[in-house]
């Protein structure tokens, strides 16, 4: 189970609505020790050289600098956010085939500019599957 | 001797700690120390086979290890390792149909589907699930547009560079006379999602290259090839073997068309049925030899057919079969397609592994040939006439053309019989010859300078310029 406070939680759909038609993404920072809880959102740049209308990517020394603001702030890289714009927050092929086993992976499905569900996932380590994992909001 | 960062799902491997010093002169060594130490963590570094997993970037201090020395990175004392996973995604491929949930209103939109049962909710979220590029929206992509959209194909990619253009709305009905300078992409996607808003459009505004065509068609189940010219043809074809993407071909003209689906599951592709493509200038295009407007509709609508059955994975595909349809005598025909053993791109020796140059592979020159020599301006040829010069306008285009439009004074001579009727013509006269747009009476220029005419010029932008530049009057077509 993944719980995402209010704060974090309205700075990531903020983030998705601003991002649309893009996809955004960013990394959730909070406590990792038993249910797990998002206490803070950091904005990461979708680093897609492309259109990124349906794509996103991250650098890996976004991530490593997500990592050691975690650390400095006495807390735990918890998890990957994407946003989905106009279609449902599912964990796609192209989500799975560049995931890793280690993080909860949230997905934001924007319609039409609004927030309008989302879903956390959890890959496996061949990255063929995910699991949908509750969450809270 | 290093420290390696743990991420903080793997300090559970690691007793809590966030950071563990570890001995080794290089990374190899170290993340080998690091996983003998805490053998729970090896199966989140490393796969089966004893290599970093895929999704491991390992980072020694700010660097990537693999621009450094790899495993083999010196690591010293007071390093610092990190492992950091590399993470991308997207919702460019799209939900598996399982994924996929229909909306009461989509299942009130889509109730004469979802009855059949070769369909129904089942088939109906596969079309959801579905990804098609459509390549071209004139003619063939218009019904293809309107009927993919309506029938509920979930994501629907459109390329074209063109705009609407007035002769287009004779037959590309999803655009209207006020459309007419728009791009046919945001005209198109504009009918589209006013028929059915839950279909995501993806606008590829650009033409088809070798450069961006692998590129553009990889996010896609299946291509349907509404194209008008050789080279994109060949290289639809040659992009969707090479990807292993199923191609539904049509092809049209004047009163007869053609359809099949090519590069589906081994069986024939465009280059089994055509190894090379006709020399330029011989099979004429819709806007050189003209094409019934209901006709793309047709053969639009049977291409539309294929991609929902070979969507919904039911019925027989059109594969291995041409369909030939001839309007006029209101008949169907099928040829029988097998694939090329030898063929280039798809048989057991294969030449082609990556995308060509296809204007050159259809002999078409990178740039047209300036022939500004010999070329005269319609304003000139005009104020030759008003001075009453003696000169000879020969018209070499068709006689029902020139029902349509014509130049006063000009004689009228087709192309194909311009070089019998030479002596017609004085060889010393000065004549002046022009077509619709330039291209056939450059052709006859040709032939009777190679004949020993010597006074002959070709009027640049034919009758269309005459029209646009001389005689607004004269209509276009």
């Amino acid at each position: 189970m993944i719980r995402i406070e209010a704060e974090p939680w309205a700075a990531m759909v903020a983030h998705a609505r601003e991002s649309y038609p893009n996809e955004c993404c960013g990394a959730m920072l909070g406590d990792n020790t038993g249910d797990k809880t998002v206490n803070a959102a950091m904005r990461l740049d979708n680093a897609f050289a492309g259109a990124q209308a349906a794509r996103y990517e991250l650098r890996p020394e976004d991530l490593l600098a997500a990592d050691k603001a975690a650390r400095e702030r006495h807390m735990d890289l918890i998890g990957i956010y994407h946003s989905h714009p106009d279609c449902d927050a599912y964990f796609s092929k192209t989500d799975l085939q560049n995931s890793c086993p280690w993080y909860s992976f949230v997905v934001l499905s924007i319609q039409k500019g609004e927030f309008h569900h989302a879903n956390s996932w959890l890959p496996n380590f061949d990255q063929t599957e995910a699991a949908r994992e509750e969450l809270i909001y | 001797m290093a420290k390696v960062l743990i991420p903080t799902p793997l300090r559970q491997f690691t007793g809590k700690q966030d950071s563990v010093t570890v001995p080794g002169a290089t990374v190899g060594e170290v993340l080998s120390a690091l996983t003998t130490q805490y053998p729970d963590l090896r199966k989140q570094i490393f796969n089966d086979e004893g290599k970093l997993r895929s999704f491991v970037n390992v980072y020694l201090n700010d660097e990537d290890i693999r621009y450094l020395g790899k495993d083999a990175t010196p690591a010293k004392d007071g390093d610092t390792l990190s492992l950091v996973p590399s993470i991308a995604g997207g919702s460019s491929v799209a939900a598996p149909p399982e994924e996929v949930t229909l909306s009461n209103e989509e299942i009130l939109r889509y109730s004469r589907h979802l009855i059949i049962p070769e369909v129904g909710i089942e088939g109906q979220k596969k079309l959801k699930a579905a990804k098609v590029l459509l390549v071209g929206a004139g003619g063939l992509g218009a019904p293809l547009g309107l009927y993919l959209a309506a029938a509920g194909v979930g994501r629907i990619g459109l390329v074209d560079f063109d705009t609407v253009d007035f002769t287009n709305l004779q037959r590309q009905v999803i655009h209207s006379t006020k459309d007419v300078g728009r791009n046919k992409i945001d005209s198109a996607a504009e009918k589209m999602l006013a028929i059915n808003p839950n279909v995501r459009i993806a606008k590829h505004n650009v033409a088809l290259s070798s450069e961006n065509a692998l590129d553009i068609l990889k996010d896609y189940d299946l291509v349907v090839d509404g194209t008008d010219n050789f080279p994109t043809r060949y290289l639809v074809n040659d992009a969707c073997v090479l990807l292993n993407k199923p191609n539904v071909y049509g092809s049209i003209f004047r009163f007869e068309g053609q359809a099949t689906v090519f590069a589906y599951k081994g069986g024939p592709c465009y280059r089994c049925l055509y190894p090379e493509p006709p020399p330029p200038g011989l099979v004429p295009s819709c806007a050189e030899g003209g094409v019934l407007g209901i006709l793309p509709g047709t053969i639009g609508l049977i291409q539309a057919t294929e991609t929902v059955k070979l969507i919904l994975g039911i019925g027989e595909p059109l594969v291995g079969r041409l369909l030939l349809y001839d309007a006029l005598g209101m008949r169907f025909r099928e040829l029988k397609l097998r694939k090329n053993p030898e063929c280039p791109v798809c048989g057991e020796h294969r030449t082609i592994t990556k995308l060509i140059d296809y204007q050159q592979f259809c002999g078409i020159p990178a740039q047209e040939p300036k022939v500004t020599e010999g070329e005269i301006e319609v304003t000139e040829v005009k104020a030759m006439l008003d001075r009453g010069d003696n000169f000879v306008l020969l018209d070499v285009r068709e006689p029902h053309e020139y029902q349509i439009a014509s130049i006063p004074g000009a004689k009228l001579v087709p192309l194909g019989e311009v070089a019998r009727r030479l002596d017609e013509f004085d060889k010393n006269a000065d004549i002046v010859i022009h077509c619709k747009s330039g291209m056939r009476s450059a052709k006859a220029c040709g032939i009777l300078k190679q004949a020993g005419f010597e006074h002959v010029r070709n009027m640049k932008g034919g009758i269309l310029a005459w029209s646009d530049q001389v005689d607004p009057s004269v209509p276009k077509y």
